[in-house]
């Protein structure tokens, strides 16, 4: 089922990705929204700016993690903060995940279901069952509304992303199975952790 | 609470007052934030929230996200029991343990892992960066560690210490291991 056509998904929304963190020039509307999430003028961006930057559509903040696991994809340095040049890689993509997360909130309530969220996935190049996207949306929504908001959204896709990378680097030759001795199985898992 | 002196079974009276303590809204549940804001772990640093919904989760028996005091009463055991494991590896009293300690606690658990897997763990587990664990931190450590390796086992049929997993699976039990 996941790997019906041989492929992992996880390479959606073609043209749209980042070619890379640093290969393109800074969009002068990013460079604005850059100083002003910058607040203490360091030139780099932490967590709890990143998070001061986010609402909901409900305007509730990001939740922490999610800003902490989107500064952990582009922070190359393990500085725990992200440079302008990163921050634009990171703008798009969160720019991306909103628009598949609008698209899929028909009724705008700022909430997607387990049946929305299976289909965003389906979009975004992956193929899992519907009974893997209920248990994300039981594992991410912390208010128990059997709904996630786009921040929850983000991070279970930060995380499929990050996951998936790590599998496909063990699985050469792209079966969508892999062969793995305990530890190196604890180790792929914590790493995957932030 | 985490750090307080106990000698023997606490009685449900003293437990029923610590509960009542806890419950700050009155409303005789107590919720993940409740938990954490009564939790010390022997620092300044807030409890790992985490590790508190970590363990609300398994002590949360109708799934409402919150445990009632019967609940609570099975959490405080728990709690007070990965205390005196946590005193018992902490051997320089220090309050935290160091890499060398939490390989000795965890051999102890028979865990069977190399130096570097070790080194890992403190990296990931040590969320105050002073290359140590505390109790909070060491809890959820212990917790991950323990799922993780009854999900491994669950593949692993025959024992070989190996195991072939497909894409979905291995998405699932890393999703499953998230707090």
């Amino acid at each position: 089922m996941a790997y019906s056509q041989g492929a992992y998904g996880g390479q959606p929304m073609a043209g749209g990705a980042p070619a890379g963190p640093f290969s393109q020039p800074v969009d002068p509307v990013i460079q604005q929204w850059f100083v002003s999430v910058d607040q203490d003028r360091s030139g780099q961006i932490s967590t709890s700016e990143l998070q001061q930057a986010l609402t909901n559509s409900n305007w509730s903040r990001f939740n922490e993690e999610t800003c902490h696991l989107m500064i952990g994809l582009f922070d190359r340095d393990m500085s725990g903060t992200i440079n302008l040049g990163e921050f634009q890689a990171l703008w798009t993509y969160i720019q991306q995940w909103k628009g598949v997360f609008d698209q899929f909130d028909r009724d705008r309530s700022g909430f997607i279901d387990a049946n929305e969220l299976n289909n965003a996935y389906t979009q975004m190049g992956y193929r899992l069952s519907p009974a893997f996207s209920s248990m994300v949306v039981f594992r991410y929504d912390p208010q128990f509304r059997r709904q996630l908001s786009l921040d929850n959204f983000i991070q279970s896709c930060v995380l499929l992303k990050t996951i998936t990378d790590t599998f496909r680097q063990k699985d050469a030759q792209a079966q969508g199975v892999i062969n793995v001795g305990y530890e190196e199985f604890l180790s792929m898992v914590m790493l995957n952790r932030h | 609470m985490a750090y307080q002196q106990q000698q023997g079974p606490p009685d449900q009276n003293f437990l029923w007052g610590v509960f009542q303590r806890v419950d700050k809204d009155r409303s005789g549940q107590i919720s993940t934030q409740e938990l954490g804001q009564a939790l010390s772990n022997g620092t300044w640093n807030p409890f790992n929230p985490e590790t508190v919904r970590l363990m609300i989760g398994m002590f949360d028996r109708d799934s409402s996200g919150t445990i009632n005091f019967q609940e609570f009463s099975s959490l405080w055991k728990y709690v007070t029991d990965w205390q005196n494991c946590f005193r018992g590896f902490d051997r320089d009293n220090s309050g935290s343990i160091d890499k060398n300690e939490l390989q000795q606690a965890l051999t102890a658990f028979g865990y069977r892992l190399s130096d570097s897997f070790y080194s890992l763990l403190v990296r990931k587990f040590d969320r105050q960066g002073r290359g140590v664990i505390v109790f909070d931190d060491f809890i959820q450590c212990c917790v991950v560690l323990q799922t993780l390796t009854a999900a491994f086992r669950q593949h692993d049929t025959n024992q070989s210490g190996w195991i072939t997993i497909g894409y979905e699976q291995f998405l699932s039990l890393v999703f499953n291991v998230k707090a």
